[in-house]
């Protein structure tokens, strides 16, 4: 039931599924979680990622079917922070990793990228004469007109964005439910980024961090998705549990089909043109003067 | 599409269903209908539906594409566990 065809999985696929204190185990070729008195069959497959709170076990049998599906797996602190993720990358192909790498390596094409990464926030088109850095500075009154608007929507009241994460509980509770439905975002585009391949680490706006890149991908979606989820769960109850908070992100990844479009938008924004996804029989080595020979061979008559 | 799935209901109300819809299988009705009637035949089903059980699939707008509703005591329930279906044994 496996295929190559990764591009068409991901946009079928329920975005995230999130558990605590339970046990997860493989049964019958399947995934099923068993919490204290039941037992949820989970469609792993047509899952994107599973996110595992606090007190959860997990098998190794589970981990491998999980792995196989392609579904991502992340531990989660009880506010939805990753503390710890794994997976190993469900791609077959590495033409986009590549593609990444050669378009974050070239300064110019990189800027680029850049640019199409803040146009595609923006409802205007930006103009070619604006900088960088003027850019960066509509950004921030884009990001704050559109709290001020929520907040004036919703009834929330906002004092501005506070992320000092030594201070949990000193947050107010919209903060702390933007934090957490920004890391469920993460969360995603991580699996989503991963499972076609490219490096969650090479980031083109941020840098410095193992996940730039999935911090590049979740700020296209910040604004449509965490944010209003994060404010209108607040304004459903005051101390906003993770439940609602999780309840509001999946209604807006799901209104926005994020999916679904998550790849494609991936694609478009770093240049990328889908290519020959097919995989080779045998791996490659690269050569300075034919770019490639093939690999699996003994070479040693030709020195 | 709507699916109904009845188990050990009465043979008028069995008839009354392959009025709107197509039995494909004794008990199992599918086809197209209105939100409304629908719901107006649920109603209908849990005011009939006796000893017997009865599922309804239909598809939706949401993440996973379809909802369902139950009645009766199957050997599964579906639980929305914060937006999403699933089954709990």
């Amino acid at each position: 039931m496996t295929t190559l065809r990764t591009l068409p999985k991901i946009r079928d696929s329920i975005s995230f599924l999130y558990f605590d204190r339970c046990k997860v185990e493989q049964e019958s070729k399947a995934i099923a979680i068993f919490t204290k008195q039941d037992k949820y069959v989970i469609p792993c497959a047509s899952l994107s990622t599973l996110l595992l709170g606090p007190g959860t076990r997990i098998t190794h049998a589970a981990i491998k079917t999980l792995a196989e599906n392609a579904c991502e797996v992340q531990w989660v602190g009880e506010d939805g922070f990753r503390f710890y993720s794994s997976g190993r990358s469900s791609s077959t192909s590495v033409q986009r990793l590549y593609h990444q790498a050669q378009t974050w390596a070239n300064p110019q094409q990189r800027l680029t990228i850049v640019r199409k990464m803040y146009q595609f926030r923006f409802q205007e088109e930006l103009s070619d004469q604006l900088t960088l850095q003027q850019i960066r500075g509509l950004e921030g009154v884009r990001v704050r007109t559109a709290y001020s608007r929520l907040s004036k929507a919703t009834g929330v009241e906002w004092k501005g964005r506070n992320y000092k994460q030594d201070d949990w509980f000193d947050a107010d509770p919209i903060n702390r439910a933007l934090s957490s439905a920004n890391s469920y975002l993460y969360a995603l585009c991580q699996a989503a980024v991963v499972s076609v391949g490219y490096s969650p680490a090479l980031g083109f706006i941020h840098i410095g961090k193992p996940l730039s890149f999935i911090y590049d991908i979740a700020d296209l979606y910040k604004a449509e998705t965490s944010i209003p989820a994060a404010f209108e769960a607040v304004a459903s109850a005051r101390e906003a549990s993770g439940m609602t908070v999780r309840q509001k992100c999946r209604e807006k990844f799901s209104n926005y089909r994020l999916m679904q479009r998550i790849i494609q938008d991936v694609d478009k924004v770093l240049g990328y043109m889908s290519g020959d996804t097919e995989i080779p029989a045998v791996s490659f080595l690269w050569d300075d003067q034919v770019d490639w020979v093939e690999g699996g061979q003994d070479w040693a008559e030709e020195t | 599409m709507v699916v109904f799935v009845l188990e050990n209901v009465s043979p008028s109300l069995r008839g009354e269903m392959s009025r709107w819809l197509f039995e494909i299988k004794a008990g199992v009705f599918t086809g197209r209908i209105s939100a409304l009637v629908r719901d107006e035949l649920w109603k209908y089903i849990s005011e009939k539906v006796g000893n017997g059980s009865a599922i309804l699939i239909y598809s939706t707008n949401n993440e996973q594409g379809f909802s369902a509703r139950m009645l009766g005591s199957p050997s599964r329930t579906l639980e929305d566990i914060e937006g999403i279906l699933l089954a709990k044994t």
